[in-house]
């Protein structure tokens, strides 16, 4: 069998449009995806026979346009497989789920393409069940083609609550109210007009007259501060710019203040090495700015990979550009959302706030890690106090713990959310049978850990 | 057992052909999946795989709950079964 000149890691707009490009040279290329179809976050696709959520036009074209391209690519994608890493002699190691089967390749060039994940700061209660990212919400829309059931409420910040608002309010199930910690109300109007591309300008002012035609609040300059379990309803305790507060009841609450990269434990781009293969982030996973950008910057990661394995020139200044134009907008979409009120929320946490939630490490537990005389580096705060350590890798709670820290100690320089996750594999998860080569079900092997 | 269904504590539940465990689940109104090794809650979160939070057993082995497409007659239990 022959294997793949370069691996993608990611069927998202990032991975699919590198794909496209690098297989234009005539070098194999395959695409590994977690689940089983491709499209990424951004573009799940619904099952068979559901109604897509409706979404904006652009979008639909861009999936349409992407998906086109890269079936008539011929690239192969490996479904229900999880890239682990690389080891140390350039092994590219995949966990194939359907098998149970840890693949091992040799590939030339590995493109990093695993999006974003969604950023939410801590509050009291956010790990309570019926508690999720409003991301996380979004894409269980798309999957199923309903909207989440009951009195669902959005808090944190940026353009995507409204999205998801309106696409609840399309699916029949509006929510309670929206919570955002900005006021770009205020500052719309402007912002949006700076907005280079007209088509974001209409997606957002159709999302919008989606949530005002449905009633719902949309409560700008405040923010969720705690969640409690009462009965069975969540009640969150909303904060407005003065400080005054009120109880929202709801049965499930949707997260989200904002995106950031998808790189934990992954490995660094590489493209001077020539013993191991060389490795190029694309996406939002080497910088967050959504899916136009990542569709752009994958087409440059698969040109440039192509370029390195084939001596071959490669072009990609026009994308470049596309991208930096990406990066202007959510700049000014940065701006239109800047939380209003001063101070963080990670100030105002009890100690009981849970900060890993992997491990069920609290805020207090940092607290006295970080009253110590002789103060502990990132990596020591990991490996004492378990904090990134746990299953998802610090993609949860790294970036916290690390501005808490920063808060906690401002008279020490800050460590950065890598210094407490370090470099490893696997990064994600995976059966020790997988590992050592076990087959599933294996007589005698009735405890299976990942 | 009828075709689309698998079995969660003891109980049928029924899914479109490529829905997530995940998803199937939501759809019967369950959103509390179990205890973890720390006796916690595991629970839907993400929805991508990335923070761990939906882990269930299939079969008996781990898996994420949003990224584990439902099958027919599987039994799929919470993380720690301490039923």
């Amino acid at each position: 069998m022959s294997e793949p000149d370069i691996i993608i890691v990611g069927a998202g707009p990032g991975g699919l449009a590198a794909a496209i490009a690098a297989s234009r040279t005539g070098l194999k290329v395959e695409v590994i995806e977690q689940r089983h179809a491709p499209g990424g976050a951004i573009y799940r696709q619904p099952v068979d026979g559901v109604e897509p959520v409706p979404q904006a036009a652009a979008a639909k074209r861009r999936w349409q346009s992407l998906s086109t391209r890269f079936a008539e690519s011929g690239v192969p994608v490996r479904t229900h497989s999880v890239f682990l890493g690389i080891d140390g002699d350039g092994t590219f190691l995949i966990d194939d789920r359907d098998r149970g089967k840890l693949d091992r390749l040799q590939p030339r060039g590995v493109i990093i393409a695993t999006g974003a994940v969604e950023k939410v700061y801590p509050r009291p209660g956010w790990h309570l069940a019926g508690v999720s990212t409003v991301g996380g919400l979004q894409v269980m829309m798309k999957e199923t083609g309903r909207a989440p059931q009951g009195r669902i409420l959005l808090a944190g910040g940026g353009p995507l609550l409204i999205a998801v608002a309106a696409q609840m309010a399309r699916l029949g199930n509006p929510p309670v109210a929206i919570v955002e910690a900005g006021d770009p109300a205020k500052e719309l109007a402007a912002g949006l007009q700076i907005l280079i591309s007209p088509g974001l300008f209409a997606e957002a002012f159709s999302y919008l007259r989606t949530v005002y035609r449905h009633g719902v609040p949309w409560l700008r300059g405040h923010r969720l501060v705690s969640i409690k379990r009462e009965g069975q309803d969540l009640a969150a305790v909303i904060e407005d710019r003065k400080g005054s507060r009120r109880r929202i009841l709801a049965d499930r609450i949707g997260l989200h203040d904002g995106i950031r990269p998808n790189d934990f434990g992954m490995p660094p781009e590489t493209t001077v090495n020539r013993a191991a293969p060389f490795v190029i982030h694309a996406g939002d996973c080497r910088e967050a700015l959504g899916a136009v950008a990542a569709e752009a910057d994958g087409e440059r990661a698969g040109r440039m990979m192509a370029g390195l394995l084939a001596h071959g020139r490669h072009e990609i200044n026009e994308l470049e550009e596309l991208v930096a134009r990406n990066r202007r907008s959510q700049a000014v979409l940065a701006r239109i959302f800047a939380p209003v009120q001063s101070g963080s929320l990670l100030d105002g946490l009890t100690d009981e706030t849970i900060l890993c939630r992997c491990e069920g490490r609290t805020v207090g537990d940092l607290r006295q890690l970080c009253s110590r005389p002789d103060p502990l580096t990132g990596r020591e705060i990991k490996h004492n106090g378990r904090f990134a350590m746990g299953a998802c890798q610090g993609r949860f709670c790294a970036a916290n713990t690390a501005a808490l820290m920063a808060r906690l100690r401002p008279d020490i320089p800050a460590p950065a959310p890598g210094d407490l996750i370090g470099r490893r594999w696997p990064a994600r998860p995976v059966s020790i049978g997988t590992l050592v080569g076990v087959p599933p079900h294996a007589e005698g092997q009735d405890e299976v850990l990942r | 057992m009828s075709v689309n269904r698998f079995i969660w504590q003891g109980r049928e539940i029924s899914f479109r052909p490529g829905e997530s465990i995940a998803a199937a689940l939501e759809a019967a109104g369950i959103v509390r999946l179990g205890l973890d090794a720390l006796g916690r809650e595991t629970r839907y979160f993400c929805g991508i795989g990335a923070c761990q939070s939906c882990l269930v057993r299939v079969d008996g082995t781990a898996c994420e709950a949003c990224l584990t497409p439902a099958r027919s007659g599987m039994t799929v239990t919470p993380l720690e079964d301490r039923s």
